[in-house]
């Protein structure tokens, strides 16, 4: 009983939040319910984000009728590889994925062969509710299927890793990489089984993990070490999961975003009530952050700022929350390319003037964002 | 955000005040026990009037009652005899009964019996008040001198009426006071005593008069016992002119007051009276009940008691289901369990009070194992939603026919019991399980219906345990406290327990 008060009180030094807190303080204070629709339905939140010229995978259809399986293999056409999602699914649940297509079968990402009758199967059932979160109906959307980029490759198995910035009221406050493991079967959903991997907001640089609430080093089947990674595109993630705050208008989210391979950083979903483990990935309490930011919130409104730009959110953020070791592993791994760049410049020059020779290889484990070469916008 | 805790706050608060208030006020005020076995004692006091009567004369026999105005608390009050016509008269200070029959022969026997019982909260009796002064009498001759030469040392020895009364009675039972002897005419008996005490007290105009008292025994006759009383302005002032013991013991009732006897019978000779009581006990809550309905009065105090009994046995159930309620929140906001649904093992807990626990256990895992292998079964054959659940549905129902058919033919008919299940809330927690299975596993499935269960075993035993069944049914105002303490809950910010031991590895440190 004592070691349970003692656990209570360093956590509250901690300033870690827990379910009771983040759904009276935060969810239910910040987001009003007539906006949840919005981020509830994947096909409100996806053509809103279009709208707003945010990166969303494209949509390759809607089904939102019984009537309507049957043109699933229209709206799937030529694409050999798609994803089936519930618009109203709720923690990855109904979410199907086909990864390949072989002699009129479908091959699942997790390898499982499905006929399209085991399809339309499944698009019933997400019709008629069983993953929606109310369990009344829902519509199917059929989208691109992300392929994650191979920076991930090295932490991560199977499926496509995701990240996830809970922004208040627009200020990015914890970020986390989230990597499919063997056991949650390729989904990116920490109570299937996932792992999280903190990350600085400040540099993108990865931290430890956790996995079925523990912490963790290393990756339980790749068993590389998590961290000290530099995510690609930081700057372009963080400042789309700042923006989502004038997107929906919710005051506390989750932004889950993507790398795909070829179409770079992408907003998958939001979430109303993200998760908590979050904290245990980045080793840092959810509470202390947020209310490092509404004390923020609370001095521009002295000063009257109502609505700082997301661009001073971001920086506020970025300073208040930045980690020092990342910042100099972020100042070492600079330096390392701009050294690599001008070894390559010379290597250029050598294979210029000595026909012949190979381009030098991009996949050299961290992919750098190339100005005059930005990913190719989608819709 | 601030502005709406407050106003939790003050509306929490008021509402455990007022059902705090409201609880109160039915204990304390209306004496309404707080538990069930409470007993009372309850004294019955027969009168049996016999008498012969005369041929051919009709027949009419007064008697006085105790009057409603006392500290006691009639409950039930019964007139019994043959081809009489009861009438009971409200005079000033008495109240009386009148039987009468045109014409009786032989031995008559008249019945009366009185329920009293002494509630503590009515010890405010609502007497009338009295007359604070008399005329004297006018006295001649000897008497005169005598209760002059009397009241000059009871003039100097007392203070007010009531030391004016003792030393009164002290110099009446001097039998070595010539004056007293002269007055009471050597007579020393108790009704002598009392006729010259009035008439000292009424020559100094200290009006007094007779009562005629009743002592609450356990058993036993007994015979009216004469006291006096006089009224001083503010209260009656009981006294016995025998024994000169001022105030009314708590166990003597007034029974009437006057010079008259207690029975008059026109037509009538050779009358006995004999007064008989005896002690019974009764259960708190039903006596009071009955003095409610008695009263006509307060029909707020026990309102459920009003009910018609079968709803009193269905809002017995009902208002328990807030309890259940409460526990749930406590369970999943505080402690962290994960259950089926929100309010589902409220439900099961419900079904358990026909099932007993251990049975229902049993009971809910078979349907819900079964269940869970039919819907297993049913996801190869690719069913809507809505037709997999009826098929579930319907088959729950046959599960729970042939349970009921083999345990009646095994002789145990808790199987019978089974009907009482809700199938619906069964079927859905088969879906929702089989659902909990495909994305989380079999372990957290296993974890969430263990969950349920406990939550439901929990919530049952806490909605029928007899004595809170009981509080709650009686003390409604119980329900406004638990809404107070539901309302806080929404504001509670704190750990859940679970949460505890799942950012465990937060303690360590990371660097």
């Amino acid at each position: 009983m004592t070691s349970l008060f003692k656990t209570w009180k360093t956590l509250r030094e901690k300033g870690i939040m827990g379910i009771n807190e983040r759904n009276s303080d935060y969810v239910l204070r910040y987001n009003a319910r007539h906006l949840y629709p919005l981020v509830d339905d994947k096909i409100l939140t996806k053509q809103k984000a279009i709208d707003n010229g945010i990166h969303v995978p494209p949509m390759y259809g809607i089904i939102d009728s019984e009537k309507q399986i049957s043109r699933i293999r229209d709206i799937i056409g030529s694409h050999r590889d798609f994803v089936i999602k519930p618009s109203q699914g709720a923690g990855g649940d109904g979410i199907m994925v086909i990864a390949d297509q072989f002699e009129g079968y479908y091959r699942s990402a997790g390898g499982r062969l499905l006929s399209l009758e085991d399809i339309e199967f499944h698009l019933s059932g997400i019709l008629s509710g069983i993953y929606s979160l109310g369990g009344h109906r829902d519509r199917a959307l059929i989208e691109y299927r992300v392929i994650p980029d191979p920076i991930f490759s090295a932490i991560s198995y199977e499926g496509v890793p995701d990240i996830r910035i809970i922004v208040l009221k627009g200020y990015p406050v914890l970020a986390m990489l989230r990597l499919p493991t063997r056991q949650s079967g390729g989904k990116a959903n920490l109570h299937q089984g996932a792992i999280g991997v903190g990350v600085d907001l400040a540099t993108g640089i990865t931290l430890d993990g956790t996995w079925l609430n523990k912490k963790i080093q290393t990756h339980p089947d790749t068993t590389n070490p998590v961290r000290g990674v530099e995510l690609p595109f930081w700057e372009g993630f963080i400042s789309l999961a700042t923006r989502c705050y004038e997107l929906t208008g919710l005051g506390y989210i989750g932004v889950d975003m993507v790398l795909d391979k070829d179409l770079g950083p992408m907003m998958l979903e939001l979430n109303a009530r993200p998760g908590l483990n979050i904290q245990i990935a980045n080793d840092t309490g959810l509470s202390a952050r947020c209310q490092a930011v509404e004390a923020e919130i609370e001095r521009l409104e002295k000063q009257g700022v109502n609505a700082p730009t997301p661009d001073q959110r971001l920086a506020f953020c970025q300073n208040t929350f930045a980690n020092a070791e990342c910042a100099a592993l972020a100042k070492e791994l600079a330096e390392q390319r701009a050294a690599q760049e001008a070894a390559d410049e010379e290597a250029a020059i050598r294979a210029a003037s000595k026909p012949g020779a190979d381009d030098p290889s991009v996949d050299a484990g961290i992919r750098v964002p190339q100005s005059g070469n930005p990913p190719p916008a989608q819709q | 955000m601030k502005g709406v805790k407050l106003h939790v706050k003050v509306l929490a608060a008021a509402l455990l005040l007022l059902g705090a208030a409201a609880t109160a006020w039915q204990i304390f005020a209306l004496n309404i026990p707080v538990s069930a076995e409470t007993t009372e004692p309850v004294w019955v006091i027969d009168t049996k009037i016999s008498f012969n009567a005369r041929e051919k004369t009709p027949v009419k026999v007064q008697m006085y009652l105790p009057p409603s105005w006392s500290k006691f608390i009639t409950l039930d009050e019964s007139f019994i005899a043959r081809n009489y016509g009861v009438n009971i008269d409200e005079l000033e200070q008495n109240r009386r009964a009148v039987w009468s029959a045109r014409r009786a022969e032989g031995q008559q026997q008249l019945f009366y019996r009185l329920m009293l019982t002494q509630r503590s909260n009515t010890r405010l009796s609502n007497e009338e008040p009295g007359p604070q002064f008399r005329e004297s009498p006018n006295l001649k001759g000897v008497e005169k001198v005598a209760v002059e030469a009397l009241l000059k040392p009871i003039r100097e020895h007392s203070a007010d009426i009531e030391t004016f009364i003792r030393e009164a009675i002290k110099l009446i039972n001097d039998s070595s006071n010539d004056n007293a002897r002269l007055l009471l005419r050597n007579d020393y008996s108790q009704l002598s005593k009392s006729r010259v005490l009035e008439l000292l007290l009424s020559s100094a105009h200290i009006p007094v008069e007779q009562v005629h008292t009743l002592r609450l025994l356990s058993s036993g006759t007994q015979q009216p016992e004469l006291w006096m009383r006089s009224y001083n302005g503010q209260r009656w002032l009981y006294f016995n002119t025998e024994t000169g013991v001022f105030g009314l013991p708590d166990d003597r009732i007034v029974w009437w007051t006057g010079r008259d006897p207690l029975v008059k019978v026109d037509g009538g000779r050779q009358v006995k009276v004999e007064i008989n009581s005896t002690r019974q006990t009764m259960n708190s809550i039903m006596l009071a009940q009955s003095i409610n309905e008695s009263r006509q009065e307060n029909s707020w105090a026990l309102s459920m008691y009003s009910l018609p009994l079968q709803s009193q046995q269905t809002f017995e159930i009902i208002l328990m289901i807030p309890i259940g309620v409460m526990l749930i929140l406590f369970l999943r906001n505080i402690v962290g369990i994960e259950t089926l649904g929100t309010f589902t093992p409220v439900l099961i807990g419900l079904a358990f009070r026909e099932t007993q626990v251990v049975w229902g256990i049993i009971l809910f895992t078979t349907i819900s194992a079964l269940g869970l292998g039919l819907r297993s079964y049913l996801e190869h054959l690719h069913l809507q939603l809505l037709s997999r659940l009826s098929v579930v549905l319907t088959f729950v129902v046959i599960v729970m026919a042939l349970i009921s058919v083999l345990g009646h033919q095994l002789g145990l008919d808790r199987g019978l019991s089974i009907a009482l299940f809700p199938m619906v809330i069964l079927t859905m927690s088969i879906e929702r399980l089989s659902i909990v299975w495909e994305e989380r596993g079999g372990l957290h499935s296993l974890k969430v219906g263990i969950g349920t269960l406990i939550a439901a075993t929990l919530a049952h035993l806490m909605m029928s345990y007899a004595p809170w069944i009981y509080f709650v049914f009686t003390f409604p105002g119980v329900l406004l406290m638990l809404m107070a303490i539901m309302l806080a809950m929404g504001h509670y910010r704190g750990y859940r327990i679970s949460e505890l031991f799942r950012f465990k590895a937060m303690l360590k440190d990371g660097q």
